[in-house]
């Protein structure tokens, strides 16, 4: 996604009583559940601002809140079109819960509706900093698939994947570490009040730390798999 | 609209329920005869008549050609799926089957949606009978982890029996919520179902707000391929081993005898979790009787492995909803396999803790059924449902890769979009494969189904075609595609990997006004004439054993005036006068039945003692 959305909350015309509304869920008019925008806010759905640290007892609490009013169950003998529309709705919900809970499809979310998301050229790109071990872990592993291939014996080649994915798991918790601490960066732009630039700053700190974070989790899946 | 029933379509038996207005409590509606478990058997007659449940039962044995049990086995599968299980259950796949299965019943072929729609069109029956009143809205229970091609299958099978199916349940989530009113618990709640053909295993939390009762699943596993039927398969393949050994006789698993076999040994295993020993009399086609004492200590060790394969996806049913398994609170023991002894043991020393077996586990699913009915037909405003899907679902990328777009155990209904454009210059549609499963290739997952995509020409690149992916509350995937650059609806032409397509559905819908309902009369008399050929039959055997020279002339011509009049009955519709004769020739055979019993026991312990020797 390349352009951000213009406005959190646009005015929605509703389907029923066609009254111009800004009510999130239901129309305050004629109190039928309204359609899904185009554009969906996770965020603004769950009543929330765009922070990075939420609390998750209350997102808990506003999911479930949501849940009783919009979930299907409600709807069974509503027309087809409101039966649609809720459906619509109640699986936003379920999906802005799921990205706004875990703390890394979260900040990947906020990146995507600021239209600074983007990801690494070539998902395959190794930071600088790592080349020389990623590639020292790469000769590693096709050693040992050419040993297993072969029927040779793996012992030793395994103990030195093992070593090498224990670091790589260090490292994928010291990205966790910067991920969070830019995270705190980011709400403080918003206490702060601080400007487009400097916002963009972090967001652009954000995205190279995900696309780093990316990068060392797929490596790790690797060779854990090549492990078992 | 109608009043909403809940239906439990079980592998072995199927039941419906109600939830009673005075009592706010739910009840299972029985049958004629009393009883509230329809068996899930279904026969077909010469004439094309349908029978179904206890009825259809016995024909298991007396024509086996023409009939057919656990066909949730057979639903939402393709042939292939199910060849492996063809040693062992006498299903008869018609060649034909191409991505529907067909089955051959008698002369005729029916695909597992309609022989599944003829045993909801007869609990349809027992609820109007019991309602007085037409009753076609319905809620029907699948296994949590019944993938989207068997979901679809049930709905269809929903449809041709005339019922809309308002929603699928989650069978776990049915039982919960049917604990969940009778012992008002709360806190995480593990549900080990374990039926005739499927394994369920959900892990649920119970909250009790000021809104109301919350049942949320944090995930769900299992095995689709595992039930009671495979412990009966277990003794069988045991039995029928031993058999080879003993009296070099092989008979195939399509038979009467096999049949007869799975009918003796699936009483010795309801022995088996009251008695410490049963023992098996079996009479062999060469005369003798083959004799094995089972105890209970032998039947766990062979059975043991059907066990350890629910571990499996206890362990990450746990694992996924980041769990221990001392960390939860309640334990439920659904499904009537759940009653041996050695399930219950190893459930509960891995919980540690005693599962709650209070509601009767033939039933409990059913009951949870009727709740959710009661919900979605009264809109009770006190009991939220958050379900989960149980596989991730996929489309496969370049080079025969998965990307998942919704995971397993994501609340449903659950959403994902995919954004795509063409590679090619002109290019008129857009292939999209979608599937459903946890392995990284497309070869290992599960097929759901193929989409085109028609769009415009133009050059490659240019068009963008939004995409989305939505599972429904009842787990169902709908596809929806819009695109970007006009606003416009795409039309998508869905080939389901597994099922039937509607112009399918129709065309059953129009055949299945063939099949008459049978009322009430004709069904006693179609019951009394099954029951009739099955004593006629065992009499017949009765007569040819070398033991029944013993009778006196009396007694024979007794027995042989009692068969014929039976025999003229049958030709009748007089329902009371065959079950009269019925009567008659159980008396007239009593003697000869007493002879058989010694002589067998004595020659099998004869038969022993010689081998010891």
């Amino acid at each position: 996604m390349a352009t951000p959305f213009p406005i959190s909350n646009p005015p929605l015309v509703c389907w029923n009583c066609h009254e111009r509304t800004i009510g999130t869920h239901f129309c305050p008019g004629c109190g039928k559940v309204l359609q899904v925008p185009d554009h969906s806010d996770y965020f603004f759905m769950l009543g929330f601002p765009r922070r990075l640290w939420l609390d998750m007892g209350m997102l808990e609490q506003k999911f479930l809140g949501l849940s009783w009013k919009l979930h299907p169950d409600n709807f069974v003998n509503a027309t087809p079109e409101e039966r649609e529309i809720s459906l619509k709705r109640s699986s936003e919900l379920n999906d802005a819960y799921r990205t706004l809970r875990d703390p890394v499809s979260r900040v990947e979310y906020l990146l995507a509706i600021e239209g600074t998301r983007k990801e690494g050229q070539t998902k395959q790109q190794a930071p600088p900093e790592l080349l020389e071990e990623v590639f020292a872990l790469n000769e590693s592993l096709d050693e040992l698939r050419e040993a297993k291939a072969a029927g040779s014996d793996v012992g030793s080649l395994r103990q030195r994947l093992t070593t090498s994915e224990q670091s790589f798991e260090e490292k994928l918790k010291a990205v966790d570490g910067e991920l969070q601490l830019a995270a705190r960066k980011w709400d403080q732009t918003l206490d702060t009040g601080a400007d487009e630039d400097a916002k963009k700053r972090v967001m652009g700190q954000l995205n190279d730390l995900l696309n780093r974070r990316s990068y060392i989790r797929n490596l790790v899946v690797n060779v854990q798999k090549e492990l078992l | 609209m109608g009043r909403i029933v809940g239906i439990d379509l079980g592998t072995t038996n199927s039941l419906v329920a109600y939830v009673d207005a005075q009592t706010g409590q739910p009840r299972c509606i029985p049958g004629p005869s009393g009883s509230t478990l329809c068996p899930s058997v279904v026969s077909i007659d010469p004439d094309g008549g349908i029978i179904v449940g206890e009825p259809a039962r016995r024909r298991l044995l007396t024509q086996p050609e023409r009939s057919i049990y656990s066909v949730k086995r057979l639903m939402g599968r393709g042939p292939a799926d199910v060849q492996s299980e063809l040693r062992l259950f006498p299903f008869r796949i018609d060649p034909s089957s191409n991505h529907v299965i067909r089955v051959k019943l008698g002369d005729k072929l029916f695909t597992p949606p309609e022989i599944s729609s003829f045993i909801l069109r007869e609990l349809k029956n027992w609820a109007e009978a019991f309602f007085s009143e037409s009753i076609d809205r319905a809620v029907i229970t699948v296994p949590a982890y019944f993938n989207d091609a068997q979901r679809q299958a049930t709905k269809d099978a929903g449809k041709l029996a005339g019922l809309e199916v308002v929603r699928l349940v989650n069978e776990p989530t049915a039982a919960a919520l049917a604990y969940g009113l009778h012992e008002k618990q709360r806190g995480k709640v593990a549900v080990y179902d374990l039926g005739g053909g499927t394994f369920d295993i959900s892990i649920l939390k119970l909250i009790s707000t000021g809104e109301g009762d919350i049942y949320q699943v944090l995930s769900t596993n299992g095995d689709t391929h595992l039930g009671g039927d495979d412990i009966d398969n277990l003794l069988q393949a045991f039995v029928h081993e031993q058999i080879l050994q003993t009296d070099q006789i092989d008979f195939s698993p399509h038979g009467e005898i096999a049949q007869e076999l799975r009918k003796e040994l699936i009483a010795i295993k309801h022995k088996l979790s009251e008695a410490n020993s049963a023992t098996l009399l079996f009479p062999l086609p060469n005369g003798k009787t083959f004799l094995h004492e089972f105890t209970r200590g032998a039947f766990e060790a062979l059975i043991r492995p059907v066990v350890d394969r629910t571990m499996g996806p206890v362990k990450q049913a746990l694992a996924d909803a980041q769990l221990k398994p001392t960390e939860v609170d309640e334990v439920v023991l659904v499904g009537g396999t759940t009653r041996t002894p050695l399930i219950r043991r190893t459930v509960q020393e891995f919980f540690d803790h005693k599962p709650h077996t209070e509601l009767n586990p033939d039933e409990v699913v059913a009951l949870g059924a009727a709740v959710q009915a009661n919900i979605l037909d009264h809109g009770v405003k006190n009991m939220l449902l958050l379900d989960v899907t149980p596989l991730s679902l996929g489309i496969e990328t370049y080079g025969g890769a998965v990307a998942k777009i919704i995971p397993r155990n994501s609340t449903i209904p659950a959403s994902a979009q995919e954004l795509y454009t063409t590679g090619v210059d002109n290019q008129t549609g857009i292939d999209i494969h979608v599937l459903q499963g946890e392995r990284e290739l497309a070869k290992d997952c599960r097929s759901l189904a193929r989409f085109t995509l028609r769009i415009p020409a133009a050059p490659a690149g240019l068009p963008r075609v939004e995409v989305k992916f939505l599972i429904d509350a009842n787990g169902i995937l709908q596809v929806g595609a819009k695109d970007i650059r006009t606003g416009e609806q795409h039309i998508i032409e869905v080939q389901p990997s597994y099922g039937l397509n509607d112009a399918d559905i129709e065309r059953m819908l129009e055949e299945s006004i063939e099949y008459a309902e049978q009322d009430f009369a004709e069904r006693q008399v179609i019951e009394a004439r099954t029951e009739a050929e099955s004593i006629l039959g065992a009499t017949a055997k009765a007569q040819s054993n070398p033991n029944a020279g013993v009778l006196s002339s009396p007694e024979r011509a007794k027995i042989e005036m009692s068969i014929a009049a039976l025999q003229e009955a049958v030709k009748g519709n007089d329902y009371k006068l065959i079950r009269q004769k019925i009567d008659e020739l159980n008396r007239a055979t009593e003697h000869l039945a007493e002879l058989l019993m010694n002589s067998a026991v004595q020659s099998a312990l004869e038969g022993k003692k010689l081998a010891e020797v």
